[in-house]
């Protein structure tokens, strides 16, 4: 019950910072409260908090994938070729999962049968995806993509866009998951002591293999609203973006020490790297310092944390 | 013939120079210009920026508690531009300016131990966020006022500060003879024979036997995470000299590749385990791969690729052959 509270707590403290940013920047801006703006913060946004859903799970069982940004690269390139090829939208969804899954799936072998660390291998595979994503697009751009797809990335449904729908609905399913369902419970036995999820009848292998597959999916389709949302692909497509994700994921109270963590909490995570970005853009803060502002708040985060835990001890 | 596979599985060592030799003979017969003076030691400047981030990468990982270090590249990075700022846009006499570049990597790395070991932060979190501001602190610093608010490459150096990056000394490159050659001396003494080495597996093997053994765990750690960003420094600066231009994405995505050679050269993720003379095997047998591929006229970005394929492959092909053995 205890840990339950605490849990609350780390993500009501990400929620609290999360509004007090927007009351600041709706007071010291003018377009923040702006439906043109809120809707822009939530396109980019969608991305990331689908990919940090597959992380969060991947760090609840001690692992860690840096490979995603490659794999949304490689996802994109997919997407985006296909559509140029003029396939139709749904061929292209499956296509993007599909090799998404494909990534997934050797990461998540690799890592539950072969016994390499998912470090390993995951540094490794950001190398290799990254390698045959130039392979395929040649050192050239893929823009021009046709309209068919841009909904996806820039449609909207009750004023809000339907990759934040999509997000939404996820978000709910994988929460769901993880609390009630047993394999989801799993994970955090897993991540928790892996002796004990294996003497209490957990499959270590099959569950590894679980995660990383699906985080693969999980990429795959952040990677096809990328292509639905900006409309061109390019070689450093997505670079970068694994760091962003772990951020959201560490900010959102995950331990990368394993067993805790939850799907909300990066969501909120996600929200608070997202509205940063956004504020800064809004106030005129030159864009150099944008890793500044982050790194420290993933610091302060931590730290805060740190300080809290050794007061509620006392 | 059984014994000889059997040594060279359980000899991380041996399974590397094993596979630098292959690596060397079938570039030599394969590729032309391959094996000759000029190439041989011209290789070796390439690999000295990189060796000098996988020996920072080799002590951090070896001191365990999840050590690893995200920041190298950015620290490298900061180093680059406040070397170049100094000397090609204030003007400042350039010992005096590598002087400041080397402590505000001192620094970086100063700052980065102390949120490890004493604030206790994982070593992932804390240069995940010092990736970030360092980065961005390198942009920052790149601006200059006078070309407006964009970061931008210092290319203005006198010919003397190319003397590290550029000049051989009888065809070895200087970087080599001077600095890359004296670092792994040092280590080598300082993780062989002097105490600090024997405490430093000591911390990375088992953090608690080692504080009852009266190991400073602490001040172990924020030692190992100083040195990184000396080194990084050092990198950092022959980079400079080298390609004679400090350019603010100079150390973009090095990190990664100087883990993965460490990693290679059979240093412990988990740490504790690994040792200087296999990463410096790491470090040549990336060198050979990249120098061999690009001769052979393979695209640049096979090099990554290639990288990552031998990393994953070396640790798979050692887990399965080890495997086998036990049957």
């Amino acid at each position: 019950m205890k840990r339950r509270t605490l849990l609350r707590k780390r993500e009501f403290t990400v929620f609290g910072l999360i509004v007090v940013l927007a009351v600041v920047f709706s007071l010291t801006t003018e377009r923040f409260l702006s439906v043109s703006n809120l809707t822009n913060l939530l396109l980019q946004l969608a991305g990331t908090a689908i990919a940090a859903i597959g992380m969060t799970m991947i760090i609840i069982t001690g692992g860690i994938d840096v490979s995603i940004g490659s794999m949304l690269g490689m996802s994109s390139v997919v997407a985006g070729k296909l559509l140029m090829g003029s396939a139709p939208v749904f061929s292209v969804v499956l296509a993007a999962m599909g090799v998404g899954l494909l990534m997934g799936l050797v990461n998540g072998f690799l890592i539950a049968y072969g016994k390499i660390p998912p470090i390993i291998v995951t540094l490794g595979m950001l190398n290799i995806i990254r390698s045959l994503l130039f392979q395929l697009l040649g050192g050239r751009w893929v823009s021009g993509i046709p309209p068919a797809i841009r909904v996806i990335g820039l449609g909207k449904w009750l004023g809000i866009p339907i990759s934040m729908w999509i997000t939404v609905i996820l978000i709910v399913f994988f929460s769901y998951f993880l609390n009630s369902r047993s394999l989801g419970r799993a994970i955090y036995a897993l991540g928790n002591n892996p002796e004990a999820a294996r003497v209490s009848g957990v499959n270590l292998a099959k569950t590894t293999l679980f995660v990383y597959t699906v985080t693969g999916i999980l990429v795959g389709f952040a990677g096809l609203i990328y292509v639905a949302r900006t409309g061109i692909v390019q070689t450093n497509t997505g670079t970068g973006f694994e760091l962003e994700v772990i951020a959201a994921v560490v900010l959102g109270g995950t331990s990368i020490l394993g067993g805790k963590g939850t799907v909300i909490g990066s969501l909120l995570g996600a929200f608070l790297v997202g509205i940063i970005k956004n504020g800064m853009v809004l106030l005129n803060v030159p864009a150099l310092s944008e890793g500044l502002v982050i790194g420290a708040l993933i610091l302060v985060s931590v730290v805060i944390d740190v300080v809290r835990a050794r007061g509620e001890r006392l | 013939m059984r014994r000889i596979v059997g040594q060279i599985v359980e000899n991380r060592m041996l399974f590397l120079l094993v596979l630098l030799l292959i690596l060397f003979i079938v570039f030599s017969f394969g590729v032309p210009g391959f094996f000759t003076f000029y190439n041989l030691t011209n290789m070796t400047q390439y690999g000295v920026e990189l060796g000098l981030l996988a020996m920072a990468e080799m002590l951090v990982i070896l001191s365990g508690g999840g050590g690893i270090d995200l920041s190298v590249g950015s620290m490298l990075t900061l180093v680059a531009m406040v070397i170049g700022v100094l000397i090609g846009r204030a003007g400042l006499n350039p010992s005096l300016s590598i002087l400041v570049g080397l402590l505000t990597g001192v620094g970086m790395g100063y700052v980065n131990g102390v949120l490890v070991s004493y604030l206790r932060i994982l070593p992932l979190i804390v240069t995940l966020a010092s990736l970030y501001i360092y980065k961005s602190l390198a942009l920052i610093v790149a601006v200059d006022p006078r070309f407006g608010p964009n970061p931008m490459p210092v290319s203005n150096f006198p010919e003397t500060f190319y003397f590290v990056g550029q000049y051989r000394l009888g065809g070895i490159p200087f970087q080599v003879l001077f600095i890359f050659i004296p670092v792994i001396l040092i280590l080598w003494f300082l993780l062989e024979k002097h105490a600090f080495g024997r405490y430093l597996y000591g911390v990375g093997n088992n953090e608690t036997a080692a504080f009852f053994s009266g190991i400073n765990v602490r001040r172990t750690r924020l030692t190992v995470y100083t040195l990184a960003g000396f080194l990084a420094a050092l990198s950092g600066w022959i980079i400079t000299s080298r390609i004679a231009s400090a350019r603010p994405d100079v150390g973009l995505g090095y990190e990664m590749q100087a883990i993965t050679i460490a990693v290679l050269g059979g240093v412990n993720i988990k740490g504790g385990e690994g040792t200087i003379g296999g990463v410096i095997m790491g470090v040549a047998i990336i060198t050979l791969l990249y120098n061999g591929m690009q001769l052979a006229g393979i695209h640049q970005i096979w090099q990554l690729g290639s990288l990552g394929v031998v990393l994953v492959g070396s640790v798979l092909l050692n887990q399965m052959l080890l495997a086998r053995r036990k049957f």
